[in-house]
């Protein structure tokens, strides 16, 4: 009975969405709401007030800047959420379902896994600093490299990956991508610049564009660090397991 | 009806809706309700950047002189990208607090949950609490 009412809802919702879907404007068309107000505007303009080339870089890191503070806020306030569930890893002691699995991974699966880290974190690295210019950027590459390590400890086992990026170098950057943001936004402030302006005014005119450039770089350097700690920790936390559990909470 | 053809990147969105929606309501097992939830999110996901297409438009990325005419929306692009990490973000929080669940009661299925809960927390008080 719950099933069927289940079932019927799910099918009503499904209806309706469809029904809305059919009547709203035509996907693809220049014209439509979505495409028509301040769309041209961030199109022409972002290159010479941001700076980037990649508009989208352009609009996370500089017009809506603040949105993205806040979005680099939440994921390191996941983590720490993360952390005040299952605590902190104990130095030396970590321990983890994909060690203590009885069927080790094979030879083939450790080798290709070697073979392919190294490309993966050039690839992370890429997308982090090419990511002005091409599609990318801290987030992503942040990801990419989180991924990597993610395939490191489902090959190596988790002691291994928290040994290779070990404990205090993630304590150190976790908190990266807050904090570069936070102090690029205090350095605009300094000398009466307006906060998170990506400039310094006490800079000659000149330098301007290139600082800037290079603070957004700075920023999503900060980002992809501090996303991919924020993410091997996450992974850390949540599959290891410590043996003889609960006496030491 | 007319546009239901048309717009098909917003029907399979509805349709994944839908999929992650009877997954959270109707599965027992929680990280199979965690997994609808992030059904949801990618539906919420590939409609929002699906708004922002335009017919034969190109990436927004002025290098190479591109032009910006026929660049498409950039706005939801960079909208989902927060969207995303808020997604990471809460489904990690989400497993962390499964994983606590399951050292407690020792399954993951929500009809025996709701039943053991009663059983078992007042014996799991006083020293259970691990992690």
């Amino acid at each position: 009975m719950k099933k069927v009412v289940s079932l019927c809802f799910i099918g009503a919702l499904g209806v309706l969405l469809l029904m809305l879907v059919s009547s709203m404007p035509r996907m693809g068309d220049p014209g439509s709401p979505t495409n028509r107000r301040v769309v041209d505007r961030y199109l022409e303009k972002a290159e010479e007030e941001t700076g980037t080339e990649n508009v989208i870089t352009g609009v996370i890191l500089n017009y809506r800047g603040y949105d993205t503070m806040g979005e680099v806020t939440v994921i390191f306030t996941g983590l720490a959420a993360v952390l005040a569930v299952l605590g902190r890893e104990k130095r030396g002691r970590v321990y983890a379902y994909p060690d203590r699995s009885p069927v080790r991974s094979s030879i083939i699966v450790r080798s290709a896994a070697g073979f392919l880290l190294p490309f993966i974190a050039l690839f992370s690295l890429y997308t982090v600093l090419h990511g002005e210019i091409s599609p990318g950027g801290g987030f992503q590459g942040g990801a990419v490299m989180a991924a990597g390590m993610f395939l490191f400890a489902a090959a190596f086992g988790l002691w291994k990956a928290g040994r290779t990026v070990p404990p205090r170098l993630r304590f150190a950057v976790e908190g990266a991508a807050p904090i570069t943001f936070f102090l690029v936004g205090v350095a605009g402030l300094l000398g009466g610049g307006e906060f998170l302006a990506y400039m310094l005014p006490r800079v000659s005119a000149g330098l301007q564009p290139a600082l800037r450039t290079w603070l957004t770089l700075l920023v999503e350097g900060g980002i992809g660090a501090g996303g991919a700690m924020i993410f091997i920790s996450v992974l850390m936390a949540l599959a290891r397991e410590e043996v003889g559990g609960g006496q030491a909470a | 009806m007319g546009r239901l053809l048309d717009n098909y990147h917003y029907a399979v969105a509805a349709v994944l809706f839908c999929t992650g929606f009877y997954s959270v309501i109707m599965r027992p097992n929680i990280i199979k309700k965690i997994i609808g939830l992030n059904i949801m999110e990618t539906s919420v996901f590939l409609l929002l950047v699906s708004l922002g297409w335009k017919e034969g438009g190109i990436a927004p990325i002025h290098a190479g002189g591109a032009e910006a005419a026929s660049m498409v929306n950039p706005l939801p692009q960079a909208l989902i990208l927060t969207g995303i990490v808020v997604a990471v973000s809460t489904t990690a929080v989400a497993l962390s607090l499964v994983i606590l669940l399951y050292r407690q009661y020792g399954t993951l299925d929500v009809d025996r949950l709701m039943r053991e809960e009663e059983l078992e927390v007042p014996a799991a008080g006083p020293e259970g609490g691990e992690g």
